[in-house]
């Protein structure tokens, strides 16, 4: 869209996000932060109304947004399964959030994070079962189907972003096109593939076997493995002439064409990161949360983008971002649980939180790549 | 045939339901589903028994399997004075997370967790082992376990009696005037064709034991009757569901019944066009659809009977760990109910005729198979 036909207080306000210092956009963040908080505690209360209970808050008031809030903020820390599944939460989003941040980086929206993970889980569930029996007993043969199990997934996740990264390069297809269809043949064609071919014996829902017991971990792991990619990524991304590459490509193509990077492959080879990362993050949600691949596998790709935006694209963002979305995440689960209050209006609180956070960072990205506000 | 007692008040029960949903679901909509679940407890610490609830996919408001598991905890609830939690997993993935949830949990400390469907034995048989004295019960499948007690059903009983009611049907004049979308319609059966339907969900050992059942009872009310089967591949799709219906209505089938789930509403909707008739499944689907003056009978499946057993059982003490109970027709696990419309309307000589077939099964005398035959 054209930048100059916005009307002019908004430009005036999108010009002001630009100039804001880095103390301003904290205390932006913090305002936005509070009053997502405010209305979502509206919405608790007027949903309540709604609901039927026997021991009303208040009058007609069902639900008590103080209760909500304790429990979303404060149930990790006081609750071990809560705590259990926040980090799990937490690992799994690092991993798809710094996916999508790649991507973003280098200009591409990798919309298809989803897809990329669920076949990355399928290749590394049946790698995992494959190699089971033939590894050696203990904590050694452990390590080795979980190494060869994720190397698994990393693969098929990155052959199967590459595949929309060359239709872009190579066809000018728009990427968020097809990425997004990608997501669908991706879960379906999985489904296909374990209910033809690897269905578990004697079950009813469409599941692998199980992988090896040896070959699980607990959250504690996955989370210090994402954390330590998060850092690798940051240092290829800031430390290495790829990286600037990379980058460049993403903020101004013609530059970097210019400057001597072939654009094409650099539209391939990002896209095939990106995917790698969210395959592994596919092999870490077998391997760590469900020990087989199910279908129905949660929408992990897709809040990878909501945390990669939060995050402002920025791979040590991530690593609060993921983490702040994981509690809350699991933090709905207590909340639906202990208090009664459905999880999808907690989804509506976290959703309100989001949305009032990112948007003044989306709108001064926005304003620096329209060239708005006075410092340059 | 005919309705029992605990079956009257279990529609009094399914009716409140109903209304009550239909009122919240109008002024809130998306979320209704919770919200008239999630405030089942209230019976406090006092309460003598916690029962953790973890539906199967589809959530509550399915109007079928998951409301009858969840009016079996209501009326435990009424009857024993018990306190329940509800949970309603999105994704086979998170099957398992509840039932930790439940087993880990300290205040209150649930003493039973109830799981309901096929889907969860996977994530059961981990969760069994690993919370060794947490009990559990689990409907639809079978776990071998000292702390699992399996309840199934004889589907095929059930079904065998439906079919049996639509064979007879079937061959004779039958109509019923009643109303369709709004307008005044007949619906009735076609003496000449000699052909029934039977619309699966996805193909599977439990919905071919409907299937078997079915095929059995046509042909035991006369076994020239043709039964078309198809099976839709999905739970969820009505529009599917709809359009295998109408082929089979218009290949000359005058009765199709359905084991599909949410996909069964479409064949509602195609006997409604046609002003055909149709049989529903899992709870008397004629008090709840919209098209209920197409649905002659439905084959209930008690699940809340079980429910409620298991849960007298954790009250007095006496949980059947390690146990499978097989609910059929005998114990009133299973059976064929006659639609709301069509009270008074079946000819004596055929519930007559399914009473002795009843009889029959129960005593032995009528062995139906748990796999289609041809």
């Amino acid at each position: 869209m054209n930048p100059d036909r916005l009307p002019g207080p908004i430009a005036g306000l999108m010009g002001r996000l630009v100039d804001a210092s880095a103390g301003e956009r904290l205390a932006v963040s913090v305002a936005a932060l509070l009053t997502a908080i405010l209305i979502g505690g509206v919405v608790t209360l007027v949903a309540g109304v709604f609901a039927t209970c026997s021991d009303p808050i208040l009058g007609p008031f069902c639900y008590n947004p103080l209760a909500v809030y304790r429990y979303l903020f404060l149930a990790p820390l006081s609750d071990p399964f809560v705590l259990q599944e926040t980090l799990k939460n937490s690992a799994l989003l690092l991993f798809t959030g710094l996916a999508v941040a790649v991507s973003f980086r280098a200009g591409l929206f990798n919309i298809g994070t989803q897809g990329q993970l669920v076949l990355g889980a399928l290749a590394a569930a049946l790698v995992a079962v494959r190699v089971g029996p033939a590894a050696p007993d203990g904590a050694v043969g452990g390590v080795l189907i979980a190494g060869v199990a994720m190397l698994a997934g990393a693969v098929v996740g990155g052959l199967y972003a590459a595949i929309p990264g060359a239709l872009k390069a190579y066809a000018d297809a728009n990427e968020v096109i097809t990425t997004i269809m990608l997501n669908f043949i991706a879960s379906d064609v999985a489904f296909f593939l374990v209910s033809a071919y690897f269905q578990k014996p004697g079950s009813g829902s469409v599941e692998t076997r199980d992988v090896p017991a040896a070959a699980t971990f607990g959250p504690g792991l996955a989370l210090a493995m994402a954390v330590l990619l998060v850092l690798a990524v940051t240092y290829l991304l800031w430390g290495t002439a790829f990286g600037y590459d990379l980058r460049t490509a993403g903020i101004q193509p013609d530059a970097a064409d210019y400057a001597g990077v072939d654009a094409k492959r650099m539209m391939v080879t990002s896209m095939t990161l990106s995917g790698a990362i969210g395959g592994l993050g596919g092999a870490v949600w077998v391997l760590m949360s469900v020990g087989r691949w199910v279908n129905g596998v949660p929408a992990l790709g897709f809040d990878g983008i909501t945390v990669s935006v939060l995050a402002s694209n920025n791979p040590l963002g991530v690593l609060f971002a993921g983490p702040l979305f994981g509690s809350m995440q699991a933090g709905s689960l207590s909340i639906d649980f202990q208090l009664g209050v459905p999880r999808q209006l907690v989804g509506v609180i976290r959703g309100l939180v989001i949305l009032l956070v990112a948007m003044p960072e989306l709108f001064r990205t926005l304003g620096v790549r329209w060239g708005m506000g006075g410092v340059r | 045939m005919g309705l029992t007692p605990a079956h009257r008040e279990w529609r009094t029960t399914m009716r409140d339901q109903i209304d009550r949903r239909t009122f919240i679901g109008g002024a809130t909509g998306a979320t209704l589903a919770g919200l008239t679940g999630c405030l089942g407890g209230g019976g406090g610490s006092e309460a003598p028994a916690h029962v953790g609830m973890v539906y199967s996919l589809g959530g509550l408001g399915d109007e079928a399997f998951n409301d009858m598991t969840h009016a079996g905890i209501q009326r435990a609830e009424e009857e024993l004075g018990i306190a329940y939690d509800n949970t309603e997993p999105e994704g086979q993935s998170e099957f398992s997370t509840f039932q930790q949830q439940f087993a880990s949990s300290t205040d209150p400390d649930y003493d039973l967790v109830t799981c309901i469907g096929f889907s969860q034995l996977s994530a059961l048989q981990e969760n069994a082992s690993e919370y060794p004295e947490q009990d559990f019960m689990l409907i639809d499948s079978e776990l071998d376990a000292d702390n699992v007690a399996s309840y199934r059903f004889r589907e095929h009983e059930g079904s065998f009696q439906v079919g049996h009611l639509a064979g007879l049907l079937s061959t004779r004049e039958f109509s019923h005037e009643g109303s369709y979308s709004g307008t005044e319609k007949t619906f009735s059966t076609d003496p000449e064709a000699k052909t029934v339907g039977f619309v699966g969900g996805k193909e599977n050992p439990l919905i071919k034991k409907f299937e078997a059942g079915f095929i059995a009872g046509v042909h035991h009310a006369d076994s020239e009757i043709e039964v078309r089967s198809a099976y839709a591949g999905s739970w969820n799709d009505p529009g599917r569901g709809q359009e295998i219906a109408s082929s089979m209505y218009d290949a000359g089938a005058d009765i199709v019944y359905h084991a599909a789930g949410a996909t069964g509403s479409g064949v509602f909707s195609a006997a409604g066009e046609r002003g055909r008739l149709a049989i529903g499944v899992d709870s008397d689907q004629s008090l709840s659809s919209d098209a209920s003056h197409t649905i002659v009978a439905s084959m209930v499946k008690h699940a809340d009977t079980a429910v409620f057993n298991a849960t007298k059982d954790v009250v007095n003490d006496e949980f059947q760990g390690g146990s499978t109970v097989m609910l059929g027709l005998e114990d009133g696990g299973v059976e064929a109910v006659i639609g709301t419309d069509y009270e008074g309307e079946i000819p004596q000589d055929v519930l007559d005729a399914l009473e002795s077939s009843r009889e029959e099964i129960q005593n032995g005398e009528i062995d139906v198979p748990t796999e289609p035959e041809n």
